[in-house]
């Protein structure tokens, strides 16, 4: 005789427990990700400056990160708001 | 905006070609990263095709607002990983100059090493090709025996190598004599 299925509880779950909002867990893992982007974004930015070459490829290839990050970053805005 | 030269050419130097691997090879570091976005819309399908996390029931889609919060995070972590592999291509380079080869290597990031061979050291150039890949691009290492080393100067998976192998013997030629003997 086979046993019924059983529910799988979700992780999320856990923070529910604990009284934390899953709006609230967004919000620190976007924060997280945010400074982690920030930082690496200086850095390479800092390589591509210094080390470029005076290549006509560095300024079109940082806008082009930088542009591309905004539309993710405001993507990901839009489920904080 | 002005940017700042790790080496500083003679009087009389001239730089020839800038050379990097093959386009190809950065290409090929995308594929994983455009897998790895794709993945979130394999995920529906995914919970409904296993019983045990169908009862799971808790999976909304993307468009909520946790959602996008997750979809916006996980492309900006994969975008910046996709610049990072062009970076690491585009700054890693061999200049040719009409009196020096400089090797310049990024392993990371604030860990460069930038070495220079004069092209009067230079005995022998050969070309190595080998695989499918290689073959069909026109894509091969470039290995340079100095004189009095026992080191290799070697740039790996260039393309158009034979052009390479001549621009350098033709250079090292016009300092030392030497005819275009490379293989």
């Amino acid at each position: 005789m086979t046993e019924p299925l059983t529910p799988v509880s979700s992780p999320f779950a856990l923070f529910g427990k604990l009284g934390i909002s899953g709006h609230e867990v967004a919000l620190v893992l976007f924060l997280v990700v945010a400074l982690f982007w920030a930082l690496y974004t200086l850095v390479v930015i800092y390589h591509w400056v210094r080390y470029s070459h005076a290549s006509k490829v560095a300024m079109p290839a940082i806008a082009l990160y930088l542009v591309g990050s905004c539309v993710f970053i405001v993507l990901a805005l839009s489920g904080l708001a | 905006m002005e940017f700042k030269r790790e080496f500083e050419l003679e009087p009389g130097e001239i730089v020839l070609r800038e050379v990097r691997k093959h386009w190809i090879f950065f290409a090929l570091s995308l594929v994983p990263l455009v897998v790895l976005a794709i993945v979130p819309f394999l995920i529906p399908p995914f919970i409904a095709h296993v019983p045990q996390l169908v009862l799971l029931n808790h999976f909304e889609g993307w468009n909520t607002a946790l959602g996008r919060v997750a979809l916006g995070l996980w492309w900006l972590l994969l975008w910046s990983s996709g610049f990072n592999a062009f970076t690491r291509y585009f700054l890693n380079a061999w200049i040719i100059t009409n009196q020096r080869i400089v090797d310049i290597e990024q392993r990371g990031f604030f860990r460069r090493e930038v070495s220079s061979l004069l092209l009067n050291r230079v005995q022998d150039v050969t070309i190595d090709t080998e695989g499918l890949l290689h073959s069909l691009l026109d894509i091969g290492d470039i290995n340079v025996q100095t004189a009095g080393s026992v080191d290799r100067f070697t740039m790996d998976n260039v393309g158009d190598p034979p052009m390479l192998r001549d621009l350098i013997l033709e250079n090292a030629a016009a300092h030392t004599g030497m005819g275009n003997s490379g293989v």
